[in-house]
Order: structure tokens, then sequence, then C-alpha cells
């Protein structure tokens, strides 16, 4: 029961308690009290003669008909009053379920007539202020971090490289530093793709807003992973490309496609299958990309986007990658209106959708 | 194995612009180690090089002497590395300007870009990309190109877009084409991954897959399978490179 309601009907209660402590009081006094004195007056007259009682019911039907209204005016105006004085409760409530990471430095507006609401929302706002700087010192942290890391990781990549020129050098030497030399790539793709994902958290990243045919994007992403596949023994296949422009970051939407394009093969099968599509459902156009594969366990689904989430099954942990190229891809779609799902049925198909607006003219 | 990275300055002349005194370089690079090594790759080519380690410094040193290039980094003590380009465009110096920046976003380097930089590398780099733009910079303009690209027993016909090796004809796709033409171009030199993604993918950001490298096995499935010697060789951890043997 809200507030509201409850304000209500206390009110209405008490209205009608009041309305009947009211009628009850007139009742005495002008009925009872009256009766009373008459039969007194005529019992000292003449204590054999009783009188007929003086005409009381027509003031209780009157009183009857009267509470009936009184009640249901009672309720109306006090829902409507409550309303009224509840109104500042419902705006609060909108305007703080529109908060969010990305607005929280954005005040609640105050009525600044200094009452309990007013308090509230003051006292709301200050929350919600040092919850902005707490997340804004995090991403600063984030960002600091990532480009601390670029120094020692441009000079440890120099000094390998510099160190593997070394023609003398013996191959079990050489052996170490080459594989060292993966690993401070690898360290430098997770530190690029956090700075990324980072900046853009941040709103820090600008896109491009140009015309782009997402039929050719598709196409392309469809050559790229056929060159993916084919070491792996997997077929590609684009069922349908129908013809989709698309607003947007040609280089971004490029590397969503083969981002998603390389997950599908690398969480496929030996012999299995890579299913393209683009088609065009209402005002969206619609990419899936769909591959045979161990798949995903449904409690697993909604985290599949977190970054480095992986799954705890053995084959994850073997496939090489910086564990960030689904959160980007999310982050891609996003910033481009976009939506994107991943379904998964373990043992037969995962697929992925994009949907993404189709520009105008 | 990388033996063409220690390139002696025997291979200057045949690609500098001048050809009778090398090329030299500024480097603008606050971080002392990374300057070191940077220098020392760049005096392995043959390069003439310079050091500045902040803005001011390297300001006068670039309004003393005329560079062939500049490899300025944008961090710096001072002066930071955009603000000295954009002195130097203003004062009409033409000299190429390679930026290097540990931002790495496509936004830094369209603004670099519109700076008056000439080309961009995002840290960490991999140093033969560096030499390889360096030396890109210093041959601008003054680059004949011929038509018939050729290495060792291969030739690659640019116009026709045919391929041939030993004379046996070899059928490429569009992208194989456009990849052995840009290992040719810079044929005895690694191509780093990146570069590779960006001249003949148009990639401008990490795929973080292994595009390059299958398209490269299956070329060298074309190109070397049949034939001998060898020609395209990955130099691991760093690119490919395509070379005739000595």
């Amino acid at each position: 029961m809200t507030i509201r309601t409850r304000l209500t009907f206390w009110f209405a209660g008490v209205l009608v308690v009041s309305l009947l402590a009211m009628g009850g009081l007139s009742y005495y006094e002008l009925v009872i009290e009256p009766r009373n004195k008459a039969r007194a007056q005529a019992a000292a007259k003449n204590p054999d003669e009783v009188k007929e009682d003086p005409p009381g019911e027509e003031l209780l039907e009157a009183l009857a008909w009267s509470g009936v209204p009184a009640l249901i005016l009672g309720l109306g105006g006090g829902w409507l009053l409550m309303r009224r004085a509840l109104a500042p409760v419902a705006d609060l409530t909108q305007a703080a379920q529109r908060i969010n990471e990305h607005n929280l430095n954005q005040p609640l507006a105050r009525s600044g007539n200094g009452d309990e609401l007013d308090r509230l929302t003051e006292v709301f706002n200050s929350m919600t202020e040092r919850l902005h700087q707490s997340f804004t010192r995090i991403r600063e942290f984030t960002l600091h971090a990532s480009h601390e890391l670029k120094t020692p990781l441009t000079v440890m990549h120099g000094e390998l490289e510099t160190a593997l020129q070394n023609e003398t050098l013996p191959p079990p030497q050489r052996a170490r530093l080459e594989s060292q030399l993966d690993e401070v790539q690898r360290l430098t793709r997770i530190v690029d793709g956090l700075t990324l994902l980072t900046k853009a958290d941040a709103g820090q990243i600008a896109l491009a807003r140009e015309q782009v045919h997402l039929d050719e994007l598709v196409r392309e992403a469809f050559a790229d992973a056929q060159s993916l596949a084919r070491p792996h023994d997997i077929a590609v296949t684009l069922k349908n490309c129908e013809p989709a422009m698309v607003l947007g970051d040609r280089h971004r939407l490029r590397q969503l496609l083969l981002n998603l394009t390389d997950n599908a093969i690398k969480y496929n099968q030996p012999n299995g299958i890579v299913t393209l599509a683009l088609g065009r459902l209402g005002e969206n156009a619609e990419v899936s990309i769909a591959n045979t594969g161990p798949g995903i366990a449904p409690e697993m689904l909604p985290r599949v986007f977190d970054p480095f989430f992986r799954g705890d099954s053995s084959h994850s942990q073997a496939v090489e990658g910086c564990g960030l190229g689904l959160s980007i891809a999310r982050w891609i779609v996003i910033a481009h209106d976009g939506a994107i799902e991943i379904s998964s049925r373990p043992g037969d198909l995962t697929t992925a959708i994009v949907r993404l607006p189709i520009c105008k003219t | 194995m990388p033996d063409n990275l220690s390139l002696s300055a025997s291979c200057v002349p045949a690609s500098g612009a001048n050809k009778l005194l090398p090329m030299r370089v500024l480097v603008v690079e606050d971080e002392k180690k990374t300057a070191a090594f940077v220098r020392k790759a760049l005096q392995a080519e043959g390069f003439a090089v310079d050091v500045c380690h902040n803005g001011e410094e390297a300001w006068s040193a670039a309004r003393l002497t005329p560079f062939d290039a500049i490899v300025l980094d944008i961090m710096l003590p001072g002066r930071d590395g955009l603000s000295l380009l954009r002195l130097l465009r203003e004062r009409k110096n033409t000299t190429p300007v390679l930026l290097l920046s540990a931002r790495g976003e496509v936004n830094e380097r369209v603004e670099g870009l519109n700076a008056g930089a000439d080309d961009y590398l995002a840290k960490p780099f991999v140093i033969a990309e560096l030499v390889a733009r360096v030396r890109a910079l210093g041959r601008r303009g003054g680059d004949s190109r011929s038509a018939i690209l050729r290495v060792g027993d291969l030739s690659l016909d640019t116009i026709s877009h045919q391929a041939e090796r030993n004379g046996a004809k070899i059928e490429l796709t569009a992208r194989e084409y456009r990849l052995l033409e840009f290992l040719m171009r810079s044929a005895g030199r690694i191509c780093g991954r990146m570069a590779i993604l960006e001249r003949v993918w148009d990639y401008n950001f990490d795929p973080g897959s292994n595009l390059v490298d299958v398209n490269v096995m299956r070329l060298r499935e074309k190109i070397d399978e049949n034939f001998e010697p060898k020609l395209l060789h990955t130099v691991r951890g760093l690119g490919y490179v395509i070379k005739a043997p000595a």
C-alpha cells in the first residue's frame, strides 16, 4: 500500500470518527437531552401521563444522508490533497531513477522551501556527488595506470627487440627472449584495451558519424573470417547480405565485426561452421554471426560482456586473447545506438546478434 | 632470422633521397632508455642521429640544423610535442615529423596529423617499424615507383597485378596482392603487423586477431611452398620480411 493510500484512509477515518462524534454529540444535545427534560417536566407535572417522544428520527436520517457523501468527499479530497503533498516525492523518484554512473554529477532539482523533502534532496545530492567523485577517481586511476604502464612496456619491447638482433644469440636464449616479447605484446594489448574501455566509459572517445555501407563491411568481415577459419577447418558462409546504410564510425564497426567473427572461430570446434547474415528488420539492420562449438552455459550468458570474463570451461582457457573483445564490441554497438545480444544452446549454435539503426536517405 | 635489422650504412644511399650524406634525424624523447634504443636502431640504419630530452632543447636544435626527419614524443617536459610541432609549422619548417604517443587513440592520431605531423606511431612500438617509417619520411616525394617489383626470382607486376615465380604464374586474391606488394616494396626490411594492418587492411587499431599471420601463411603457400629458396620469412614477435638470400 502506498503512503498516499494509507494517508488517505487515515484522513477519511479521522473525518468519519469526528463526524460520528459530532453527530453523536448533536444527537445527544438536540434529541436525548430535550426528551429527558420533557419527560422530567412531564413527570413533575403529571407522573401518570407519559408524553410521546419528540421527533428525533429525522435528525438521525439527516445525519446518515450527509455522512455518506462526507465520507466520499473525505476520501476523494484526501486523495487529491495527498497527491499534491507527495508530488515532490514522485518527482524525486523519477529523477533518481534516471541517475546512472554517467550523470552522477547532475544534481536533482531542489524546491528550495526547506521542508523535509528539500532536505532529503540535498542529502541525496551530496551522496551522488561523493559517488561521482569516487567514480571519477577510479577512472582517472585506470587511465593513469595504463598510461604509466606504457613507458616501461616501450622500454621492455625495445630492449628485447635490440637483444634479438644479436645474430650470435644461442637458440635457447633466443627462444626465451622471443617468448618474453610475446608476453610483452599480450600485456600491451590488455593495456590498450583497458585504456580504450576506460576512455569510452568516461565519454572521451569521439566517433566519426559518416554514412557507412554495412553490407560492404560484412562482406569484408566474411573474407577475413574465411582466411582466419582456414587453418582450423571451419567453414564460413554468408547466408544473405542485404544492402544497409548506417551512420557511424567505419573503423569501429569493422573492429566490431572482426571481434565477433574472430570469437566465432576461436570458440568453435574442428570442422565447425560459422554463418554470417545481414538483414533488415524494420528500422534496424541486423547482423547475425552464428557458430558451432561448446557454447556458453545459460548462467554464464549475462556475464559474457564483462571485461576479462572467460567462463570456466577448459576450452576457453586454451583460447588466446586479451579478454576484452566482447566488452569493446558492446561499447561500439552502444555508441552507435544499437543493441547486441548473445544466445547459446550448449552443444548447438551460439549466435551473436547486432542491431544498428538504419540511416535514412 | 632478423639479420636484416642490423643493415649497414651501405643500404642508405640506395634508398635515401640524398646520395652522399646520411639522413639526419632528430629524436625528441624524454625517456632516456627509449631515446637510447631508438638512437641505436636509427644509427644501425646508417642515419645520423641527434637526441633531445625536452621541448625547448628540441626547438633550438630544429631551428639551427636542417634535419631530414624528426621523431617527436608528445609527452615532453617543458614544451610538449604537439605545441612544438605547431610552432615548427607556423615558422614554415616543413621537416617531416613522426609523432610518438603513449596515448595511441584514434583521436590523438587525428589531432597529431592535423597539427602537421606526417606520421604517427603509438607506444609501445616495434623499433623496426619506427625505422621503416622514418626511412619512408626521408624518401617522401623522391620515390620512383617501378612498375615491376622483383625479389630473387619472384616478380610482381603492379599494373596487371600478376605475380610470377621462376616463370610460373601465381594466382593471388586482391588482399594477397596488396600484401605481397607492400612486402616487396619494403623488401629486405621487417614489416611490423601494425604497419601491414594499416597499409593492407586500412585498420588503424589492433584487432587482436591473427589476421595478418593467416594471410601471410596463405601467401607463403603460394609463393614459397613449391620453390627454393624461401623468400618470405617470419621474424617472431616483430613481423615479416621478404628477401632473397644474400
